[in-house]
């Protein structure tokens, strides 16, 4: 068990890093599909509980019989999968980008209730993979007509991530705090099916085909009414 | 009367309530009463803060008073909490006073009160309580909201091992709340319906993070908790310790103790006090303070370090004289200088300690690691020190270290230096041995030394010189070169009378030089081998005192025996010297080590004394013998051994065992009775010589079944276990048997061949010819007289009537038949009136080799015989048909078998005319085989088979 986590923890720190070298370097994946298929493979590793939500619950002393049945996402935090279905390719991506924005500064709250430095550990590898993660959105943006500047990596703005009443009792923050995570993992689990459902269908109507290679777009794609409505306050309904 | 009684009482009261009155009145301007008092909450320390002022003082008074105060919970009669409050009030002062309460205050209304008294000796006269004010409301539930439940008190931090009481309020009756510590359900106790509490008891450390404490309510979803931080218990500062190293700054230093947990509220903070200057400083570091020395020259301090976090304050106390507490910066500027071959300097300078500084410096000389030398040296500014007797060629490491001279309390660090001495001329002549051979006429000297020790080298060997001077011209000197690091060379000398020596060189000088000389006479005479025995130690060499001069003695051995380079060793030994002990980590167990024991003559002629052999440690033989048996006979048997190595085993061979198993109970004499390894008893024979190699085993009985096996043993004990060999003893009289037949068979041998070299001979002895009546002279006689009646009767006038067959076995010749059961042979003989004419006889014979019937019950008929067969039947005696009649593939007809012998034909199974096979019968068969009949192999139904038959036939009835 403690082997397995060491090596996902590995994993976790190369792809986190992988991720991040992309922007870096200044230079973005050019191939369409390579480009989808590391997305969909870093949704996939994100998916995971194991990756933050379950050391999450362990650290906060969540794991007892009454407690941890109270540990479940909260509705409209996170935009449901259906929702994210429904969604143009430019809208998704800013919207995936927006919504892990509000979760690097959600960890960075979290953060503050995890006293022990190697607790810390797994939560900064976390933000390091949503970090990496958000630049290949940005990335994938660029590869698709109209959307290059909406999903820069933007710092989360209040719109896009609204502040969550701050709460003074302790124990309402972890359970929170919880709640969140185990919604985050939905939501990476639901974003890997949306991008696969990309690699199946590359042309469907409602979507944007890929512009292989071509980098400065010219004209924005605003959020249609219908994203409007998805997204009251910046977050999107089940 | 009536009425005199209702004016008295009336009178009374009326008086009573003038006293009332006048008690009123008096003390109202002297009572000192609290008066504005206010409330407040703090709901995270759970404090009632009261604050209040009395204004009846005067002005610029001041009075001591004390108040009392009264808290009550729930309802003002239950009052939980009594205490006077003593101070000194000023006029119009803002008095303040906390109280903490055990249970959260949001868990019940809480309300306070409190009176005054003047508590002074100034004006005893005031001394009664005041009235009480009114009863202030603390009510933290009502401003709590309207969720469905809470818990309090919310994140309190406590230690380990505290008591907390812990409460839920609800706002509903129906709802059943059921709480839990860490996922285990707690009990409490009602406080009043929607409130109840709970005490926990010495709570424990669980995790960093907190305790959770949590309520649910058995309807919806609903679920409130708290986190509740325990913390470990902060511990008291450990080793305070105070030093400065230039008298400017003090440097305070202490351990802090595991830490009380990990919470930002429970971080510790740490200050220092110093009570002379009244200076405080808060130290920015968890375990390390700095503290400014002033200028004036303070010389005592006296330090309080306090820690505390949010919940415990500690303090240590440290006094001392600053001069006693100079700890030295380490030297500097340290050399090592004028390095010879024995000598070198150390130099270094130390760092000013004010003006008292007198340092005391230590200087260490380590060599190969360790502490050589040591010494203290007085050191104002400038360090010197010549450190002596060093080694020539020799790594060294110097270090030096100082303190306060006066009052001492640590040591400076190290400050260390390496250095290497000079190189100086070897001090020792290399230690020298040789093996000398005689190869083609030459002397072949092979010399070896050891390498120099460091100690002896006094620097890098560069080379050997080795100086060969002929002893029968000594004016003849020869010189070789050896460079480093050989340690030894082949010399081919045209004779071995020669002086040699051997010096070791450096890069500074020579060595004395190792004589030895090589004698024409090799001295190698017979010695006889020892053998010794080694111990752990290694071995114990001794031997005889030589009387001659003797300069010395050397002992000589070979490391690796078996090896073909030997690893030839040897130790050198003073002349007074008859014993020593040979020990060597390669000597190995099993292994035979020979040793030869030289004396050293005045000319440094080695002479060979004695030899040695032994193991270090003997061990079981690895192998057994290859034993053979001889001389086997009824009563013994020989066992040799002669191939088998003794000398190659790990121990010496003291004898042999010979293990006997039989069927007898008893073991023969000379053995005893042994149980081997799988636990089988047999006789054991201990053949105690380990040179003898044969054994013979003696008073077996005959015709008896015996294993043995052999194993040699040695002082550790016997070989592997391994196969017995068996033998049978031969049968008492087969012997005698084989005497007295052998000879008789050799006799009837010879006397036939006797016989037949002299047949001619018997024959004509024993039974001459039988004369021919034909050519007999009594025919001439009857011619001559012409009787025509008188002849002689030819067989052929003769008319058998019968003839008998006997049937009769012989036992010597083999046959396919003579294996079969004896069957009946049937024979017909036809009507004697029909013999004449019929046809001949004839033999039908089955072969009864297979047990498939013949192919067809006709085909044992009848074979026709030709006429001309008849008459051969009147031949049966004569012996000249016989062997013909052997050559031939067929089945003799019956004429031709010899009397007694029908039965021991044998029928071949090669194509011939078939029985039955009319249409194949030959016209004119062969004569002597007319009538065989045989049966083909061929698979035939059993149903078709005839019996066999020999049945005679005439020749009519073959035609038909």
């Amino acid at each position: 068990m403690r082997a397995q986590l060491m090596r996902r923890t590995l994993l976790s720190l190369v792809l986190g890093l992988l991720f991040l070298s992309t922007p870096a370097m200044g230079s973005c994946l050019d191939n369409y599909q390579e480009l989808l298929g590391q997305l969909q493979k870093q949704a996939d590793f994100m998916q995971h509980t194991s990756m933050l939500l379950d050391h999450y619950i362990s650290i906060q002393g969540l794991d007892k019989d009454g407690l941890k049945e109270h540990c479940q996402e909260r509705p409209g935090v996170f935009p449901s999968k259906d929702a994210l279905q429904r969604l143009s390719r430019q809208e998704f991506l800013q919207i995936l980008n927006n919504t892990l924005g509000h979760v690097l500064h959600r960890l960075r709250t979290l953060q503050k209730d995890i006293p022990k430095a190697q607790d810390l550990e797994k939560l900064n590898i976390a933000k390091l993979n949503i970090r990496g993660f958000k630049n290949n959105i940005h990335c994938m943006a660029q590869l698709l007509p109209g959307s290059l500047e909406k999903t820069e990596p933007t710092p989360t703005g209040p719109g896009a991530s609204p502040s969550p009443t701050p709460i003074s009792d302790a124990f309402q923050r972890r359970l929170e705090g919880c709640r969140f995570l185990h919604g985050y993992h939905r939501f990476m689990h639901s974003v890997g099916q949306v991008f696969r459902e990309w690699g199946q269908s590359p042309s469907r109507s409602r979507r944007h085909s890929p512009r292989r290679g071509l980098r400065k777009g010219t004209h924005r794609t605003h959020l249609s009414s219908r994203n409007k409505r998805l997204m009251p306050r910046g977050w999107l309904p089940r | 009367m009536a009425l005199f009684s209702a004016f008295q009482t009336t009178f009374l009261l009326a008086l009573l309530s003038l006293k009332t009155y006048q008690s009123e009145v008096l003390s109202e301007p002297l009572s000192l009463a609290p008066e504005s008092l206010e409330v407040s909450i703090d709901s995270a320390r759970q404090c009632l803060h009261l604050q209040w002022s009395v204004h009846n003082l005067a002005y610029h008074q001041e009075l001591k008073m004390v108040f009392q105060i009264e808290i009550s919970r729930i309802k003002t009669s239950n009052v939980i909490w009594v205490e006077n409050y003593s101070t000194t009030v000023k006029r119009n002062q803002v008095l303040r006073w906390s109280w903490e309460s055990k249970l959260p205050l949001e868990c019940a209304k809480h309300s306070v009160r409190m009176r005054g008294a003047v508590d002074d000796a100034q004006v005893p006269e005031l001394r009664f309580w005041s009235n009480w004010t009114s009863w202030e409301e603390v009510d933290v539930q009502s401003s709590l909201g309207h969720d469905p439940l809470f818990v309090f008190p919310k994140d309190k931090l406590v230690e380990e091992g505290s008591n907390v009481t812990i409460c839920y309020v609800s706002r509903s009756h129906q709802n059943n709340i059921s709480c839990y510590l860490e996922g285990v359900r707690m009990h409490g106790e009602q406080l009043d319906p929607n409130v109840c509490v709970f005490h926990l008891k010495n709570v424990p450390f669980i995790r960093e993070t907190g305790t959770n404490i949590y309520c649910k309510a058995d309807r919806g979803d609903v679920i409130k908790g708290i986190v509740l931080f325990v913390s470990k218990v902060f511990e008291e500062t450990k080793d305070f310790s105070c030093e400065t190293r230039d008298l400017k700054t003090l440097n305070c230093t202490w351990a802090p103790g595991s830490d009380a947990g990990l919470l930002t509220q429970l971080s510790q903070s740490y200050t220092l006090f110093e009570s002379f200057s009244g200076k405080k400083t808060l130290c920015k570091h968890k375990s390390w303070c700095n503290w400014q020395v002033p200028p004036d020259s303070q010389e005592m301090y006296n330090f309080t370090l306090t820690a505390e976090n949010y919940l415990r304050k500690r303090s240590v106390h440290l006094l001392f004289n600053l001069t006693h507490r100079v700890h030295p910066m380490a030297p500097f500027n340290v050399f090592v200088k004028n390095v010879s071959a024995t000598n070198a300097t150390m130099t270094w300078k130390v760092h000013s300690v004010g003006n008292y500084s007198t340092l005391l410096c230590q200087i260490e000389l380590y060599g190969e690691g360790k502490v050589i030398q040591k010494q203290n040296v007085s050191v104002k500014v400038n360090g010197k020190h010549l450190m002596k007797k060093l080694e020539p060629s020799t790594e060294y490491a110097a270090q030096v270290r100082c303190a306060n001279a006066n009052h001492f309390w640590k040591w400076s660090e190290w400050t260390r230096r390496n250095f290497t001495t000079a190189e100086a001329a070897p001090s020792e002549a290399p230690d020298v041995w040789r093996n000398v051979k005689s190869v083609q006429g030459h002397c072949v000297v092979t010399l070896f030394w050891k390498p120099l020790s460091k100690l002896q080298a006094n620097g890098k060997i560069l080379f050997y010189n080795v100086v060969l001077e002929n002893l029968d011209r000594p004016s003849t000197l020869k010189l070789l070169s050896i460079p480093a690091p050989a340690n030894g060379t082949e010399l081919t000398l045209d004779q071995c009378s020669y002086q040699i020596r051997v010096t070791a060189n450096n890069s500074v000088g020579t060595s004395p030089a190792s004589v030895i000389a090589v004698s024409g006479d090799p001295g190698n005479k017979e010695v006889e081998e020892e053998r010794v025995r080694g111990t752990e130690d290694g071995f114990c060499l001794s031997w005889k005192p030589q009387p001659g001069d003797v300069t010395g003695y050397v002992v000589e051995w070979c490391e690796r025996p078996g090896d073909p380079l030997c690893d030839l060793q040897w130790k050198n030994l003073g002349p007074d010297t008859t014993s020593t002990v040979v020990s060597s980590d390669a000597f190995r167990p099993g292994v035979r080590y020979n040793f030869r024991i030289y004396g050293i003559s005045t000319e440094r002629i080695p002479y060979l004394l004695e030899k040695k052999t032994g193991y270090s440690q003997e061990l079981v033989p690895s192998d057994n013998p290859q034993v053979l048996m001889s001389n086997l006979t009824s009563y013994s048997f020989t066992l040799s051994w002669k191939d088998y190595a003794a000398e190659s085993q790990p121990g010496f061979v003291r004898g042999y065992s010979l293990y006997l198993k039989s069927k007898a109970a008893r073991c023969l004499p000379g053995s005893e009775k042994a149980v081997l390894s799988d636990d089988s008893i047999c006789c054991k024979y201990k053949i105690d010589n380990p040179k003898q190699k044969t054994f013979v085993v003696e008073n077996l009985q005959p015709a008896s079944f015996y294993e043995f096996f052999l194993t040699p043993y040695t002082s550790v004990g016997e070989g592997p276990q391994g196969a017995f060999t068996k033998v049978t003893t031969p049968d008492e009289y087969s012997h005698i048997l084989i005497r007295v037949i052998l000879p008789m068979i050799f006799s009837i041998l010879l006397i036939m061949i006797l016989c037949y070299l002299k047949s001619q001979w018997m024959k004509e002895k024993c039974y001459p010819d039988i004369p021919d009546p034909y050519k007999s002279s009594v025919l001439s006689l009857i011619k001559s007289k012409e009787n025509p009646r008188l002849t002689i009767m030819n067989v052929k006038d003769c008319i058998p009537d019968a003839i008998e067959v006997i049937n009769k076995q012989e036992g010597t010749r083999k046959s396919l038949t003579e294996t079969e059961p004896t069957k009946p042979t049937y024979l017909y003989l036809l009507p004697t009136e029909k013999s004449h004419s019929g046809p001949g006889p004839c033999i039908c014979f089955e072969n009864f080799t297979y047990n498939q019937a013949a192919s067809d019950s006709a085909s044992c008929g009848h074979v026709p015989v030709t006429p001309k067969a008849q008459p051969q039947l009147g031949l049966l005696t004569s012996s000249e048909n016989g062997p013909k009649a052997l050559g031939k593939n067929y089945v003799n007809s019956l004429g031709e078998i010899p009397a007694g012998e029908t039965n021991l034909n044998y029928v071949s199974q090669l194509a011939s005319p078939m029985c039955g096979d009319k249409s194949s019968l030959p016209t004119n068969p062969p004569e002597p085989a007319l009538c065989s009949e045989y049966k083909t192999q061929m698979a035939i139904p059993m149903g078709l088979a005839s019996p066999p038959s020999i049945t005679l036939l005439d020749e009519g009835e073959h035609d038909h």
